[in-house]
């Protein structure tokens, strides 16, 4: 089975802005798969850019503050450049062309969305963002030990 | 022509939020120049009340950037409070761990920070003017740059569990010995790493020739410098004594470091959220000082590893004196890191750099504690004072981005005034305004204690105050 890596990302202090983190947190407990690699980052930081090179497949998660709380989307994601502000702190896209470029490989991937309603300072998900990252982790789950990524 | 003011806001690949305002006279000169941090969140305040062994990893929430920095100051301040002689590995431990941790920040700030600057050009288009830029300039020189920064952060986790927000270090100590496993691992990226930074440094010093200008005009001129020295006078940043130097290169005094109230000072400017401290005998501001990277390699005898110390002997040939420009806080920057990698293999290879015993027991049995360490960005320092209870009642942080507030200002002033002419403004002027800041790697963050995004303004003021005009840097 082909290398899958999976970074969860936010701020797990922040309410629903933690919702990806805390996907990842989640799947780290319930999946010991060694082709399985799972990371949960407050941030996606440019040193990401060699694991991804090494994956045949990445799934980003993250949180949002458009759309209705709870309601996740899944796009394909494509390489793009950074943008000027590019840092200690980067887009998914601009990862992936950061891969393609310094490393000679860039793998499909995948980026599922979870919009949130209360970003202020707690660790507590709001409940429909709960119920979704509950959903997104079972469903990631069945997936992925089914092969389906 | 009225009288103008520009106002950068703000300021771009730093951490922290801020804005830098200039003030024209009636002929375009500039006249004054402000670097403002405009964020706040203090935490000296919201810790009263506090168990004194929540502070580590309380206060390491400041900054996502160098919360070991703040865990290890922190920790030395509790030590002090428990009136504890920390294990001998547990120092060792906790030098190795402010080392990884300078090493990966000075790896930010270098290659993502300030080589866009630095490869790419000043004058160079602003929207490929980032790491992004750089790694199709010169991919190798991204990677190294990607690959220090992961070992340091690497580091960091074998030792303390994780890369942002360790628990690890605690009052008396660390919470666990080091591990064979993760010894070997970390002295095994060493030659990797060591020869990712020299690279890096001897590129740099090449480079320097095409610089001149801002080696001239980047804040550039006399103050005093301070930092840790050890017993023996040499490079240190987990304990020592404070040592001040002159721009002659004399040194002024050496104190011990939990002395700091005795001859430091702090005031707060009405522009800024970011206090300014200086030396107390030669008052403000003839007592402003630099510290961190520049400072620390002015103010030292020698260096105890041997690639580093030759790079030092070279670097101190740029001066008669102490070296002035802080555009050599890059250079100063390559050399600690070539220090950092060196220093922690000396100390992972000493023979009881496994041993179990890390970690000193007691309770309170001092009502003030103060812990000083020098973090990547300079001399950090955390003080303390605890009820019966060890409740926090009262404390002050003086951060590396305070110390350097008044020497960053009139660095701002210096570089404006050499290129910053009338109302003409063009974006490599106002990036070279911006650099001079980068030189000294501000956290604003950390200096305020609060949170922030990257960004940056200039305001073009009237002599009456009027807004002309605004430009906002991407």
């Amino acid at each position: 089975m082909p290398h899958t890596l999976i970074i969860g990302y936010g701020n797990a202090l922040r309410g629903d802005d933690g919702a990806g983190y805390m996907v990842a947190e989640l799947l780290r407990e319930r999946i010991q798969d060694p082709e399985i690699e799972i990371l949960s980052q407050q941030q996606l930081v440019p040193e990401l850019m060699e694991a991804i090179s090494h994956a045949a497949h990445v799934i980003f998660i993250d949180a949002s503050v458009s759309g209705r709380a709870g309601k996740v989307t899944r796009i394909v994601l494509r390489p793009a450049p950074a943008c000027a502000h590019f840092t200690h702190h980067a887009t998914p896209e601009a990862l992936l062309a950061g891969a393609q470029s310094l490393y000679g490989h860039t793998p499909e991937a995948t980026l599922y969305t979870i919009p949130g309603r209360f970003f202020e300072t707690g660790e507590e998900l709001s409940p429909s963002v709960r119920r979704a990252v509950n959903e997104l982790v079972a469903t990631l789950e069945k997936e992925l030990a089914a092969g389906e990524r | 022509m009225p009288r103008q003011t520009i106002v950068i806001d703000p300021v771009t690949r730093i951490e922290g939020h801020s804005k830098i305002s200039l003030h024209l006279d009636e002929e375009g000169h500039v006249e004054e120049a402000y670097f403002h941090v405009t964020q706040f969140r203090g935490f000296e305040k919201f810790c009263e009340g506090r168990p004194y062994y929540e502070m580590p990893s309380l206060m390491a929430r400041i900054c996502g950037i160098c919360p070991v920095s703040h865990l290890i100051a922190s920790a030395k301040a509790c030590d002090a409070i428990l009136a504890v002689r920390i294990p001998e590995n547990a120092v060792r431990l906790r030098k190795v761990l402010n080392l990884a941790q300078i090493l990966q920040s000075h790896a930010l700030s270098f290659f993502y920070l300030s080589v866009p600057d630095l490869l790419l050009g000043m004058d160079s288009d602003p929207a490929a003017r980032n790491v992004f830029g750089v790694m199709e300039a010169n991919p190798a020189m991204a990677k190294d740059g990607v690959r220090l920064r992961q070992f340091g952060q690497q580091i960091i986790e074998w030792l303390a569990g994780k890369r942002i927000h360790p628990a690890w270090v605690v009052p008396g100590g660390v919470s666990s010995p080091l591990t064979a496993e993760n010894r070997d691992r970390i002295l095994a990226g060493i030659p990797e790493a060591l020869a990712n930074a020299t690279r890096a440094l001897d590129w740099f010093k090449n480079e320097m020739e095409g610089f001149r200008e801002e080696i001239r005009s980047f804040a550039n001129f006399p103050t005093l410098f301070m930092g840790l020295v050890g017993e023996d006078g040499g490079l240190e940043h987990y304990s020592g004594k404070l040592r001040f130097l002159d721009a002659g290169g004399h040194v002024v005094a050496d104190y011990a470091d939990t002395t700091y109230p005795d001859y430091l000072a702090e005031i707060a400017h009405p522009w800024s959220y970011l206090k300014t401290s200086f030396y107390k005998p030669l008052g403000y501001p003839d007592g402003v000082y630099r510290v961190g990277p520049l400072a620390r390699l002015n103010i030292i005898d020698g260096i105890s590893t041997p690639r580093a110390s030759q790079e030092w002997a070279e670097f101190r040939e740029l001066d008669r004196g102490a070296v002035l420009s802080s555009f050599y806080y890059h250079y100063a920057r390559l050399i600690e890191m070539v220090y950092a990698l060196e220093k922690i293999e000396q100390l992972l290879r000493e023979p009881d750099a496994l041993d179990a015993n890390v970690r000193a027991h007691a309770s309170v049995n001092n009502t003030e504690g103060i812990g000083v360490s020098e973090a990547p960005r300079g001399t950090l320092m955390h003080h303390y004072k605890v009820d019966g209870d060890g409740l926090i009642t009262w404390a002050n942080l003086i951060i590396a981005t305070g110390h350097n507030n008044a020497a960053m200002n009139r660095g701002v002033l210096q570089v404006a005034r050499h290129f910053v002419h009338g109302n003409k403004l063009t974006e490599g002027m106002l990036n070279r305004v911006e650099a001079v800041i980068r030189t000294f790697d501000p956290c604003l963050s950390c200096s305020t204690h609060a949170d922030g995004r990257l960004a940056l303004e200039v305001e073009l003021r009237s002599h009456e105050g009027e807004l002309l005009d605004v430009c906002h840097t991407r």
